[in-house]
């Protein structure tokens, strides 16, 4: 037991078990109708990823995060760099994103809705914004850590302010600017879902709804833990990214929850 | 820092805000944007002010608030109290991190939907939602926290003839609290936010109700005004935290 439990991996699966034999004791315990069995629900799996309107609704979703995801990157990293290399754009933009921060993402959308329609420019906007906070304050941080005496010795040996950036503060930071990433990941993924449901108009968010309404309750839950594994399989995919982009930095351990 | 250079940097610190204010203003005042898709700053404020003075707003304020406090309250109870047993157990520390590991990524507003099957469209599915949200945070931070804290403490105080249990909660959750205060913070902005979310997707009260209803008849000013409501009650509820902080933690130095 001792050496299965060792294996990476295996405590998590562990765990998914456990969470899957509660629910289904509870649901037998409590006999709601509208709390179908663990067994019954992921039973309606293989007939939701079998069906091409819902794997369209799927995939589209995906697409649109990946999207809002890889523009708030390019965004928020180059921000996130000139804030914590200069005080002066630190001061600039502090007060403004420590207003916002506050703000649901996902419930601009019915405003954005108003200005860009209802297609895929709102949702990726929203996808957007949710994202890149969090990565600027977490590039910010890493930059600003830089150690003056690297950047001195960079100086000294007559590199220009433009190679100091892209090869000591942009390597030193990336570390922290990976956590950034991760958190960013985790929440385009919220924001996602959080805007389709409060729209209902296509994605996964909407799929959940559907089947709400038609009170098909095991299709329900079946996309919850679509949508639940989607998180845990990316943060896993980034952290073993991180391993390799930043694998000689110690694994920071982030609180890698948000909300949007 | 000088506190000549602390005002000219909270200076600086206006020019995009006051920069976004006057775009706002420019884009209404020449009918660049539509007023019915883009209403003036002005009208909007306006009317923010003048429905604090409003009671039915302030009931569904209030509604919120209720939501808020007890789905934050019941996390931090929750999670402080698991995190100090996760690190003062070897046996729950194995058996909680795996859990952790698993749901923490997992977005928590697709649970909402489960929430409301089970317990209802009423109070509870929402504090539910938020707690699940404002937990992982917290539990995270104090988990982190009471593992890093410095074992001679622990052994000094064992030495002195302290239970074990007396020590976890005189010796550990002191020496974490600035780690758990750090997760109570981050915990109580998502609050704010998901409860608000909670409101939008399925609720006849509360703010995000408000917001929702606004924008199925149209009324664009209303639609402005709960957002800024939640997002003036997040700022002001992360001040007092940040206050409470600096009281409880006296002497600690000083991070963000």
């Amino acid at each position: 037991m001792k050496n299965l439990t060792a294996i990476p991996g295996v405590p998590p699966l562990i765990a998914c078990l456990c969470l899957l034999i509660a629910w289904q004791l509870l649901s037998m315990r409590w006999g709601l109708d509208s709390l179908p069995t663990a067994w019954e629900s992921l039973m309606e799996l293989p007939r939701i990823l079998n069906d091409p309107k819902a794997r369209y609704d799927i995939l589209s979703s995906v697409r649109r995060m990946m999207t809002g995801f890889v523009l708030a990157l390019a965004f928020a990293i180059p921000i996130g760099l000139m804030m914590g290399r200069s005080r002066k754009v630190a001061a600039f933009f502090n007060p403004l994103f420590m207003m916002i921060y506050p703000v649901p993402k996902a419930a601009l959308m019915p405003i954005i809705m108003l200005w860009l329609g209802i297609g895929d420019a709102s949702k990726t906007l929203v996808i957007f914004l949710g994202v890149s906070l969090p990565v600027i304050y977490h590039t910010y941080q890493g930059s600003k850590a830089v150690g003056e005496k690297l950047m001195w010795s960079g100086a000294a040996m007559g590199m220009t302010k433009r190679q100091q950036l892209f090869r000591i503060v942009l390597p030193a930071a990336m570390p922290e600017i990976m956590v950034g990433c991760r958190t960013g990941l985790v929440l385009a993924l919220i924001t996602m879902v959080t805007s389709e449901m409060i729209v209902r108009q296509a994605g996964i968010g909407n799929l959940i709804y559907n089947s709400l309404d038609l009170a098909q309750y095991s299709a329900t839950y079946a996309t919850i833990v679509i949508v639940g594994v989607l998180g845990f399989v990316l943060d896993l995919a980034f952290e073993k990214l991180r391993g390799i982009v930043v694998g000689w930095a110690d694994p920071v351990h982030a609180i890698a929850v948000g909300s949007a | 820092m000088t506190a000549k250079t602390r005002l000219s940097e909270l200076a600086i610190g206006m020019i995009p805000i006051l920069l976004l204010l006057g775009l706002w203003q420019y884009l209404t005042a020449f009918k660049i944007a539509p007023p019915g898709l883009l209403p003036p700053p002005g009208v909007v404020f306006a009317r923010f002010f003048q429905l604090l003075g409003d009671p039915t707003f302030l009931g569904h304020a209030a509604i919120t608030m209720y939501r808020l406090v007890w789905g934050f309250g019941l996390a931090v109870v929750v999670g402080v109290g698991l995190g100090i047993l996760g690190a003062g157990s070897r046996v729950a520390g194995s058996l909680l991190r795996p859990v952790i590991r698993v749901l923490a990524p997992v977005p928590k507003v697709a649970l909402y939907p489960a929430f409301m099957l089970t317990l209802g469209f009423d109070h509870a599915s929402k504090i539910a939602l938020v707690f699940a949200d404002a937990l992982f945070p917290i539990l995270l931070a104090t988990l982190q926290g009471a593992l890093a804290v410095e074992p001679k403490l622990v052994w000094s105080a064992r030495a002195m003839g302290v239970s074990k249990l007396k020590c976890l909660f005189t010796v550990v959750l002191t020496a974490a609290l600035p780690s758990i205060l750090t997760g109570c913070r981050i915990g109580l902005v998502i609050s704010c936010i998901v409860v608000f979310l909670s409101e939008m997707i399925s609720s006849t009260d509360g703010l995000g109700y408000l917001l929702v209803r606004a924008a199925r008849s149209f009324q664009t000013v209303d639609m402005f005004v709960p957002i800024i409501a939640i997002s003036v009650l997040g700022l002001l509820l992360n001040a007092g935290f940040n206050a409470l902080r600096a009281r409880l933690l006296r002497g600690f130095p000083e991070e963000n």
